[in-house]
């Protein structure tokens, strides 16, 4: 991984989402009139999407992509011989790019808060609450990404199916907006979900805007839904190679 | 000149009917246009939902619905005609088949940028044009702005055409160009909002430094009558700027090509 330095920076640099609607709202709330949209101002909204993207950056999985490609050109089948999973193998390496990514992430943050004027939150408990929302959130993401990288073994459009999850993810999230933004039905949707608690949750803690009980029922709902995704995991796994043992490979 | 429109004939003959073996796939890329339409429909209707909003940048919602109409009608282009032949060129080159394509009797520039479409990605196209039509009507839009607006239009996807070309020429000495054109992409997205919307530093890189403001704003502004003639007299100027700068570009890039092998 230390090899690809250079691509992990433009990789980060195109996830420009967040960005994007940083600057929008911030240039919308300097001519709202009071100089802000709900209460946030210009430096607020800096600092949520900032967060944000940081969040994102750390909740960045591709493995569906991977698995598509695996199973299509069947270099999943020497995996298999292996005596362990190759659920495992995907995984670490998709924690150990984090530790790559981590230090010209925090670069660019730095850089990017100077420019905008984003302050984070002073207290410290903050940062370990938000570091755990976001390894449970990595975690039930790498989940679901993976079932969808395994229905290859029976659709060719599995990365399209991805796309549709991931603007799910991007919405209820909060990438767009803040969550209270939204119109108060799918808020009410949102709450069931995990997404608001891996994405929103995670930048509202590092904007001082959550509170640590808050922080705890969001790891609650995330530990649960963690639960589901792995069963559904298992259980995808288990038909998808009887049906990819069948074809014969 | 016939013997190159006939020759975009049989290149998209060919192209439909190799894309049409596989069916299924037009379930995965009707559900990509709608993930994409999602993303620029989300973004732009959560601004406008928040209450007292009537304006993002100046620009009312049907307004900016339109840039957002272009902004769809783009990526379709893009990824119909621009990128299913740019992905090629870097691997073109990789593997050495791009020494068949300098061989044969027509520009060369000319076949590797004509040669694939993905018919598959029309959707986008469909619902671009049907965003422009829907804000379009509920504004005042008369022949002249309709006429500007195409020409203008028809600039900006030189201009689109130009910076994924000049990107993916690269990869006669970068191997690899994937990530540049994922980073184009990447700043493309500020295009679907209003150059406006942006605070007044981004502004200015999105006119000039990256030019995204000629392909969405521009034209909109056209349609709407409220383009100043500054802008749209730099639209074509830049595009046939560009255009000559990757043609050069391109040529230079082959001239120094020495095939996979040797």
């Amino acid at each position: 991984m230390a090899e690809y330095r250079a691509e992990v920076v433009i990789w980060m640099l195109s996830g420009t989402l967040s960005l994007v609607m940083m600057l929008v709202w911030m240039a919308q709330a300097a001519a709202a009139p009071g100089g802000m949209v709900r209460g946030y101002k210009p430096a607020d909204f800096a600092t949520y999407f900032l967060a944000t993207w940081v969040v994102a950056q750390l909740l960045v999985v591709w493995v569906s992509h991977e698995l598509d490609y695996e199973i299509r050109q069947g270099v999943l089948s020497p995996k298999l011989l292996r005596p362990l999973d190759p659920f495992w193998q995907h995984l670490l390496g998709h924690v150990s790019e984090r530790f790559i990514r981590i230090v010209p992430m925090l670069a660019l943050v730095a850089v990017f808060a100077w420019l905008s004027g984003a302050r984070f939150t002073p207290h410290w408990w903050a940062y370990p609450a938000a570091l755990g929302l976001i390894v449970v959130g990595f975690s039930a993401r790498f989940l679901w990404e993976y079932t969808i990288g395994l229905l290859a073994f029976w659709t060719d459009s599995s990365t399209s199916f991805q796309e549709i999850v991931w603007l799910v993810y991007a919405a209820l999230g909060g990438m767009f907006a803040p969550l209270a933004f939204y119109p108060e039905w799918v808020q009410r949707i949102a709450v069931w979900t995990p997404f608001p608690y891996m994405l929103g949750l995670p930048a509202q803690l590092l904007a001082g805007k959550a509170t640590l009980g808050q922080a705890g029922q969001g790891a609650l709902v995330l530990l649960g839904w963690l639960a589901v995704f792995w069963v559904v995991r298992l259980t995808v796994w288990r038909a998808g190679l009887r049906k990819y043992g069948a074809v014969g490979a | 000149m016939t013997r190159y429109l006939r020759l975009i004939r049989i290149f998209t003959g060919a192209t439909v009917a190799a894309q049409l073996e596989y069916r299924a796939n037009f379930v995965g890329a009707v559900l990509a246009s709608l993930g994409q339409v999602g993303v620029a429909l989300l973004g732009i209707g959560v601004l406008f939902g928040q209450p007292g909003t009537t304006s993002v940048g100046g620009w009312s919602f049907r307004e900016a619905l339109l840039v957002t109409g272009f902004y769809m009608l783009t990526e379709g282009f893009i990824a119909v005609f621009v990128q299913p032949n740019m992905s090629r060129i870097a691997e073109a080159v990789r593997t050495g088949s791009m020494d068949f394509t300098l061989l044969k009797p027509i520009d060369a520039q000319f076949n590797v940028s004509t040669r694939n479409l993905n018919v598959l990605r029309m959707p986008d196209i469909v619902i671009g044009l049907g965003l422009i039509l829907y804000s379009a009507s509920a504004l005042t839009v008369t022949p002249g702005s309709v006429l500007a607006a195409t020409l203008l239009y028809a600039s900006a996807l030189v201009i689109v055409y130009c910076i994924w070309l000049g990107l993916s020429t690269t990869a006669f000495w970068f191997v690899k160009t994937q990530n540049v054109t994922e980073l184009f992409s990447g700043v493309f997205g500020a295009a679907r909002f209003p150059t406006s919307a942006f605070p007044v530093p981004v502004r200015f890189l999105l006119t000039f430094v990256v030019p995204v403001a000629f392909v969405t704003t521009v034209p909109a502004q056209a349609l709407t009558g409220q383009l100043g003639v500054e802008l749209a007299l730099a639209s074509p100027v830049v595009a046939a700027a560009l255009f000559l700068v990757t043609r050069l570009f391109w040529r230079h890039a082959v001239a120094s090509y020495t095939s996979a092998s040797s």
